[in-house]
């Protein structure tokens, strides 16, 4: 993390907590708008589908990840055997055990139980949003984790509530407003935000075209091999262009 | 019963991969070394996460039309030059509709 000594951050009162949650849940909002129109046609899908209605409702706060969520529900439709399923879902969501390992120093200072209250949150975007604003280096513990409350709470809030009413209501987004593209939409603008450096943008460009290129790869593993070889790519840059700022190797 | 099973698995799963970390990191700081991979974790799974909506369909390589792409390529430049990630919806769907209504 940073070099500043213990004690230096400046402690988080509770009005700034209150403030510092709002903040999350704003940053937030644009992913929000991003999954909404996904959380409503994935509730559609699933009313539409030969899949156990309580078992379809639960599929949402149970797995709380929208691709491996829409896997399942579409093999279990389709009849696919069950450990496929189990293994294809998980194999999705590993990609999640990395947003871990880079969320989790943040939040070392909990206890184990808020620890794994946090952890049950940890999906794409509160990890892409939350991970700079926690580098800015102003927060401490409970700042850090008023934001993620705030962020996560609206993000999952948002989620569950668009799925819910495609249950209840059904779901009939118009097609010429192109929803299906919010996601990307949204998301596009954290890559924006994310590359500043030539090893980002390696890892960037790199995970692009082996999603691309790899989207036959079984088991729906091209997200994370696409993960894995941009950050391959990033690295290699990062010695590349700084030859002389050796990384300390053990 | 079986449906049960099968979302029950892939969530107590999914759970396992969410938390292992936050226990077996515990209050010991990461060694230097982690830093550099963690922080290309976001552009790369990003980027993979965008790829697959706008260059794939169903596993295999198709990539959306014009309007799509060129509503995303309009979205990362609004957001690069404004730093503001909202800008990125306010100005990629307009570009979006307005080239999907030409017929691209």
């Amino acid at each position: 993390m940073s070099a500043e000594g213990p004690g230096d951050r400046p402690v988080a009162t509770e009005a700034s907590r209150a403030s510092l949650a709002w903040e999350g849940a704003r940053h937030m909002t644009p992913m929000v708008l991003g999954i909404v129109p996904f959380g409503l046609a994935l509730g559609a899908t699933i009313a539409a589908s030969s899949v156990d209605p309580g078992a379809g409702a639960a599929s949402a706060p149970l797995i709380l990840a929208g691709a491996a969520q829409l896997a399942t529900v579409q093999m279990l439709d389709t009849g696919t055997a069950p450990l496929v399923i189990v293994v294809s879902a998980l194999l999705i969501n590993v990609r999640i055990l990395l947003y871990g390992a880079s969320l989790a120093p943040w939040f070392a200072e909990l206890p184990l139980w808020r620890r794994l209250l946090v952890a049950a949150a940890v999906i794409d975007q509160t990890h892409f949003v939350c991970t700079p604003r926690f580098q800015q280096g102003d927060l401490d513990q409970r700042g850090r984790t008023a934001y993620y409350a705030g962020a996560a709470g609206w993000l999952i809030a948002a989620w569950l509530g668009a799925q819910a009413v495609a249950l209840v209501l059904g779901a009939h987004l118009p097609d010429a407003a192109h929803l299906e593209m919010a996601a990307p939409l949204a998301l596009v603008g954290l890559l924006a935000k994310s590359t500043a450096d030539r090893p980002a943008v390696a890892a960037a460009v790199a995970a692009t075209a082996v999603a691309a290129v790899g989207a036959g790869l079984p088991l729906h593993s091209s997200v994370l091999v696409a993960i894995l070889v941009g950050m391959a790519a990033g690295i290699g840059t990062a010695r590349a262009t700084t030859p002389a700022a050796a990384e300390v190797e053990p | 019963m079986n449906d049960w099973a099968v979302v029950l698995a892939v969530g107590v799963g999914t759970y396992l991969l969410r938390a292992t970390l936050f226990v077996v990191i515990g209050t010991r700081p990461l060694p230097g070394w982690t830093e550099r991979p963690l922080a290309l974790v976001a552009p790369a799974g990003i980027a993979a996460l965008v790829a697959t909506m706008v260059l794939t369909d169903h596993g295999r390589l198709a990539p959306a039309g014009i309007a799509p792409l060129a509503a995303v390529a309009a979205s990362f430049l609004a957001v690069r030059a404004s730093g503001s990630v909202a800008r990125g919806l306010v100005v990629g769907f307009p570009v979006l509709w307005a080239l999907s209504a030409v017929g691209l």
